[in-house]
């Protein structure tokens, strides 16, 4: 392959939605009732974007969210990541394409609480053969980003949820990922920690070249965003 | 990788030194116990032997060190059940990171295993040092076997470890590969 041919590929890439989610359906058996989490969703997610998925309790955001991350599947339609389609794909090769590819921010955070800030951040990769220094320097860095460069040996339990949330998203950074899942990311956060926090998120992100879905009913969530989609009742309105 | 599990495992049981305690506890009781029976076992059968009972205590000696081998065995058990649930969440932020089953999977086999042997050696060194002192104070008529206890403390050892592996394998295993989402909204 040639130098010209390896740009061609690379701009085809760039141009190549990093999310594309086509006809998906998730129905849960309740009893004798069949409950539609999600029906007939259509979804494409370009590179850069910061998309807010926005609607009430119940909606099917967090289906969606789940199911563009793996962490559920659809019953009906297709995923697909960066090109690949994911229906095919093993729950292990979901894992090692969520490892390269997806950063998750969580609502409740979900920080290990025997754990250092720093220690939390690196956690995805700390399973993995890398430097230590270099990634001690990396979770550093990031945690310098998000603002929270003099609480790197502080528990979870020692911190407030705004700082936890933020030691979230330097996790979620930590692998380089090219896309960011965040689930109900202000949700356990007061009004102006939940700005700071989403601001933070879509600078950092914007600055980093990641592309962001988030799952959300704050409406500070959908001003940051670079494209709001409303849901209701499983659909995309 | 899976060495980098193990060290991520050794990490968190030195932070999770609080949450280890009842398991070495439990194991530390069923060790001291069992070191204490095989230590005792020789001298109770000589004495049974003038009483012409040898073999009906003898039986009676193994039954007593058996029950409390498997009572150790099934108190690791629960112990390791109990660590395994109270980390439903952190396995499923693991899973959701992308990381691997096996590697999860050796990290937190790490605990129970650190567990079972910490409570087993107290417990060995507790039984022999009571051995000890009730041999000095004459409160062992029947005398203490130095072989017995040896071989106690051996098996206390190993059995309590083999027992935390074995016992924690499955459900770990099980926990790891249980979908992300569902450990993660467990409890929740």
């Amino acid at each position: 392959m040639t130098l010209a041919d390896e740009r061609t590929t690379e701009q085809n890439r760039a141009a190549e939605p990093v999310v594309q989610v086509t006809g998906a359906w998730k129905l849960h058996k309740l009893g004798d009732e069949v409950v539609k989490a999600l029906v007939a969703a259509d979804l494409t997610v370009l590179p850069g974007e910061f998309v807010c998925l926005m609607g009430p309790s119940g909606s099917g955001k967090s289906t969606l969210l789940n199911m563009i991350g793996g962490l559920d599947r659809p019953t009906k339609g297709t995923v697909a990541i960066n090109g690949q389609d994911t229906a095919a794909l093993t729950e292990s090769q979901f894992a090692a394409l969520r490892h390269d590819t997806i950063g998750y921010i969580f609502q409740s955070y979900n920080l290990i609480p025997f754990l250092s800030a720093v220690e939390n951040v690196e956690l995805p990769l700390m399973f993995e053969p890398y430097d230590r220094t270099a990634l001690r320097r990396r979770a550093v860095e990031l945690l310098e980003l998000v603002g929270l460069g003099h609480r790197i040996d502080h528990v979870p339990p020692k911190m407030s949820g705004g700082e936890q949330q933020r030691t979230a998203i330097a996790r979620s950074l930590i692998g380089n990922p090219r896309l960011i899942l965040a689930d109900e990311p202000t949700a356990n956060l007061d009004h102006k920690t939940g700005a700071t926090v989403v601001r933070l998120l879509r600078e950092l992100c914007a600055d980093l070249g990641v592309t962001v879905v988030a799952s959300t009913h704050d409406p500070t969530v959908a001003d940051e965003a670079s494209r709001v989609v409303r849901m209701k009742d499983g659909e995309i309105q | 990788m899976i060495k980098h599990g193990l060290a991520y495992g050794w990490l968190s049981t030195r932070r999770r030194v609080p949450s280890m305690v009842l398991p070495i506890v439990t194991t530390a009781t069923g060790a001291f116990l069992l070191v204490l029976v095989l230590g005792m076992a020789a001298g109770i059968s000589e004495q049974a032997a003038t009483l012409g009972h040898a073999d009906e205590i003898r039986r009676a000696v193994v039954l007593i060190a058996v029950t409390v081998l498997l009572v150790g065995v099934v108190e690791v058990a629960v112990s390791t059940t109990r660590t395994v649930a109270s980390r439903t969440r952190e396995l499923g932020v693991l899973g959701a990171t992308g990381v691997r089953r096996p590697p999860v999977v050796a990290a937190l086999l790490v605990e129970p295993v650190v567990a079972a042997l910490l409570g087993a050696l107290a417990g060995a060194a507790l039984a022999v040092a009571a051995a000890a002192l009730m041999s000095v104070t004459g409160m062992a008529d029947s005398g203490i076997s130095v072989g017995g206890t040896a071989l106690g403390v051996v098996l206390a050892v190993v059995v309590s470890a083999v027992a935390a592996v074995a016992t924690s394998f499955v459900p770990t295993w099980r926990a790891a590969s249980r979908p992300p989402i569902r450990s993660l909204t467990a409890g929740a």
